[in-house]
């Protein structure tokens, strides 16, 4: 029955290989470049639709009640988005139970339910492809790498744990580079000492270092180095790589401080600072940098040209003009197996085509005893 | 129409208070009250408060219309909702509903004035007077402004010096009705002061609970926490924690006849102040059995929203309360698709009202602003095992049942910890004489003088 999404999935492959070809081309950006890039866009995403309303059950009483189907889409932006809550209730996915050999979960506060992204070895290889092409294009490789998570068998669930080790092997590093573990109440923390040892051995080797974490992780091991007064000037060409909220799990930071700090006791300046915008319901993600950084000097997040983002408005669910703020939503083709279609609780400003992170719409999700409104 | 520079609240927003404006302002107020408010009769109150509250109700009022002109924008209210909400609590401002107060709070009307005795007071040779707070100082949460309003009256009553501090961006109409009783009578006026800032700000509320003899204080749990923690111990602390309130409705309310109405009242409870109150509604508990199932009386619900957003619109909101009204709804789009069980209705192209049917009867928070979850209940017992945890929470329940019924219902409220029961259609309407959470707002403040003769 997936067939056809298996063939449509080495379609996506290929259509990545060829975008990621084209990233460094001198044509990007051209009127004429990016009208057969939209239409390229569209004409994958209806079809993905198409495949995905008939193989994804769930999906398709989601569409259903909207009054949606195939036949009354006709560029990308009808397709109806599920709202990540859809992964939390529902099996959002066309694989069949037994094809499901992998499943990433959304790292919610304590409390909630966690999204479900239901994977197999072919949907994750068109993650890895989407992701790979995407970061290669924003960071140079390098075999120096310290990531401040646990490590997959440690967070077998995480998408960001993964994404972190497919990047590691990809870059051919050592496996011993997750600096993260597992506290006593299974929130993740970090192996102080070897961080430290990590940092050391980057210092007095002169090779330049890439540092992966959460920003939670990053506030634990700056605050660890404030502790001990500790300040580092981590080798030219070394990079840091941000990801994430902080659920609570450290005190909360503004970016630019925590960017600021970052500076201060590794020594990493802020053009070397990248920050990633991802899900577990999603295949691809954002960053903000990179040579297609707006002119007024603000960092932007920018999906790779197989996704698509929208800010709409979340009074009419219309895309709102630039420089307005709205729920962002996703349109990722790299999202084969489940939906291409995805409507994040984020709430993000609309700038040129990227966007601005704000923060997350607060207690969406209906649950227990909180009076925060009353 | 220029308000002139009475209050600190009138100050331009560059003006930034200090501790030494607010010490001085205290003093101000207390030195003004001992020459003239300590000095006025109760009866004077009274008619000093039914007076602007008469001129309240007046269409042509410059007060009222100024709050109808700008408070749109100042609130976030629409124009109507805010007559509404402002005509149903002036009305409740007549002599004979602060009679009742007095007698019901302190045992005699004129038991601010001097040492009195009612019957039963007679026959034990006895007297008494109550005397309000020197100063009382008011710690007023943010959503809605009537619960302010009503905290300065009392003050007025009890002839105390006030201190009003409202939350940021909520000063707007306490600002207009400190204004219309300046208006009224100037040397009232100037035993009151009203200023805002962003709460946490210790050194200036330190100041102001150093002068005080008497704080009442509105807000989450951590807020009053933190206001306990800096009030001396020689200072009265009345804190009103944040509550919630549910309706429900009997069979016996649901005959092919009532449901209609009883449905314009359930509406009434949500559009009352964009649901935004301690007393207005999250849910509302319709019972199996009637004529019309739980299900239907959403639908119908949905209807009376609709029509009620024509006359008696939301207003806009944040882009962030938007966002997390249309991503609720998208959670509950996803089970809508999914069972039988959950069905939802809602404003198009906007997130002005929202209704959600759910068969399963446990209590839910709702994001307000006119978000209402209707459900269906066997009967009050399961509906309270349902709320079991916001037990001690509650402030009103809004019934639609027969009299009979009604007194049944209440009894099994009252035994569960509810501390108001009220008609639905009434929830946010609490009559003067309310017992705030079930603590007496008016004798809560004062101190008592017994005289045994």
């Amino acid at each position: 029955m997936w067939s056809h999404l298996s063939i449509f999935a080495t379609r996506v492959a290929d259509y990545i290989a060829i975008c990621a070809g084209d990233l460094s081309s001198e044509h990007r950006g051209h009127p004429e470049f990016q009208s057969h890039a939209d239409i390229e866009f569209n004409g994958l995403a209806l079809m993905l639709f198409t495949l995905q309303f008939d193989h994804n059950r769930a999906y398709r009483k989601l569409c259903e009640a909207r009054k949606i189907t195939p036949e009354n889409v006709t560029h990308w932006s009808q397709i109806p988005a599920a709202p990540t809550a859809a992964f939390k209730e529902l099996e959002l996915t066309s694989f069949p139970a037994d094809k499901r050999t992998q499943v990433f979960h959304s790292s919610g506060t304590t409390g909630q339910t966690p999204s479900r992204h239901f994977h197999s070895n072919e949907s994750l290889a068109i993650y890895e492809a989407s992701l790979l092409a995407w970061f290669r294009f924003h960071v140079p490789p390098q075999k120096n790498l310290a990531i401040l998570t646990p490590p997959s068998s440690a967070a077998p669930n995480s998408s960001l744990v993964h994404m972190f080790e497919v990047i590691r092997r990809d870059f051919a590093a050592s496996a011993n580079t997750f600096l993260g573990i597992l506290a006593a109440d299974h929130s993740w923390t970090l192996n102080f000492e070897s961080a430290r040892a990590a940092l050391n051995d980057a210092v007095q080797s002169g090779q330049p270092m890439l540092i992966f974490g959460t920003a939670f992780s990053f506030v634990q091991l700056l605050d660890y180095l404030a502790e001990k007064n500790l300040r580092g000037q981590l080798p030219p060409g070394s990079r840091v790589m941000e990801t994430g909220g902080y659920k609570n799990r450290s005190r909360a930071l503004p970016k630019s401080e925590l960017h600021a700090l970052i500076t201060d006791r590794l020594g990493v300046p802020a053009s070397h600072i990248l920050c990633e915008y991802g899900m577990s319901e999603l295949s691809s993600q954002a960053y903000d940098l990179g040579n297609r950084q707006s002119t007024s000097g603000n960092r932007h997040f920018h999906f790779p040209p197989w996704a698509r983002a929208q800010i709409v408005s979340p009074e009419t669910g219309r895309e709102v003009r630039d420089g307005e703020t709205g729920l962002l939503r996703i349109f990722d083709l790299a999202n084969v197996f489940s939906v291409l279609a995805v409507q994040t609780e984020d709430l993000a400003i609309r700038r040129g085509d990227g966007f601005e992170l704000v923060g997350r719409a607060e207690q969406s999700e209906p649950r227990g005893c909180s009076l925060m409104t009353a | 129409m220029n308000l002139p520079n009475y209050f600190l609240a009138d100050l331009p927003p560059e003006a930034a208070l200090t501790a030494a404006m607010v010490t001085d302002a205290c003093q101000t107020l207390k030195r003004n009250r001992e020459s003239y408010l300590a000095n006025q009769s109760t009866q004077s109150r009274v008619e000093i408060l039914c007076g602007v509250a008469e001129n309240w109700l007046q269409a042509d009022y410059p007060f009222r219309k100024m709050v109808l002109e700008q408070g749109p924008a100042a609130t976030g209210f629409s124009r109507a909702t805010l007559a509404n909400g402002l005509d149903n609590f002036f009305r409740q401002f007549t002599l004979e509903n602060f009679n009742a107060l007095l007698v019901q709070e302190l045992g005699h009307a004129r038991r601010l004035d001097e040492i009195v005795a009612n019957s039963a007071e007679e026959k034990i040779s006895r007297g008494a007077m109550a005397r309000g707070p020197e100063f009382l100082a008011h710690i007023a949460a943010g959503n809605l402004p009537n619960p302010t309003l009503m905290s300065i009256a009392l003050g007025v009553l009890t002839r105390s010096a006030q201190f009003v501090k409202c939350a940021s961006g909520a000063s707007f109409i306490p600002r207009l009705f400190a204004h219309s009783l300046y208006d009224a009578e100037p040397k009232l006026g100037a035993c009151l002061e009203i200023a805002e800032w962003r709460g946490g700000r210790g050194d200036i509320e330190k100041a102001l609970f150093e002068e005080a003899d008497c704080v009442t204080a509105t807000g989450s749990d951590e807020t009053l926490a933190a206001i306990r923690h800096h009030v001396p111990e020689r200072t009265r602390l009345l804190g009103y924690g944040h509550r919630l309130s549910f309706g429900y409705v009997a069979g016996d309310a649901l005959s092919s006849f009532q449901a209609r109405k009883t449905v314009v009242r359930a509406a009434s409870d949500i559009v009352a102040w964009n649901q935004l109150g301690c007393l207005s509604p999250h849910v509302i508990y319709v019972e199996h059995g009637g004529a019309v199932a739980a299900e239907q009386f959403a639908e119908m619900l949905a209807e009376e929203l609709a029509r009620r957003e024509e006359t008696e619109p939301r207003g806009e909101v944040t882009t962030e309360t938007a966002a997390t009204i249309a991503s609720r709804r998208g959670f509950y789009e996803v089970r809508a698709a999914h069972s039988p069980d959950t069905r939802f209705w809602h404003s198009e192209n906007s997130t002005a009202w929202t209704v959600v049917y759910e068969a399963d009867a446990r209590f839910q928070l709702s994001c307000l602003n006119r978000f209402i979850y209707v459900k269906g209940a066997s009967d009050l017992k399961a509906v309270l095992a349902g709320a079991d945890a916001f037990r001690g929470k509650v402030s009103t329940v809004g019934i639609a049942a027969g009299e009979e019924k009604s007194r049944a219902l209440a009894a099994q409220l009252a035994a569960w910890g509810v501390t108001r029961i009220c008609p639905l259609g009434q929830m946010q309407n609490p009559p003067l004489t309310w017992r705030h959470d079930g603590r007496p707002a008016l004798g809560d403040l004062v101190t008592w003088v017994d005289w045994e003769r």
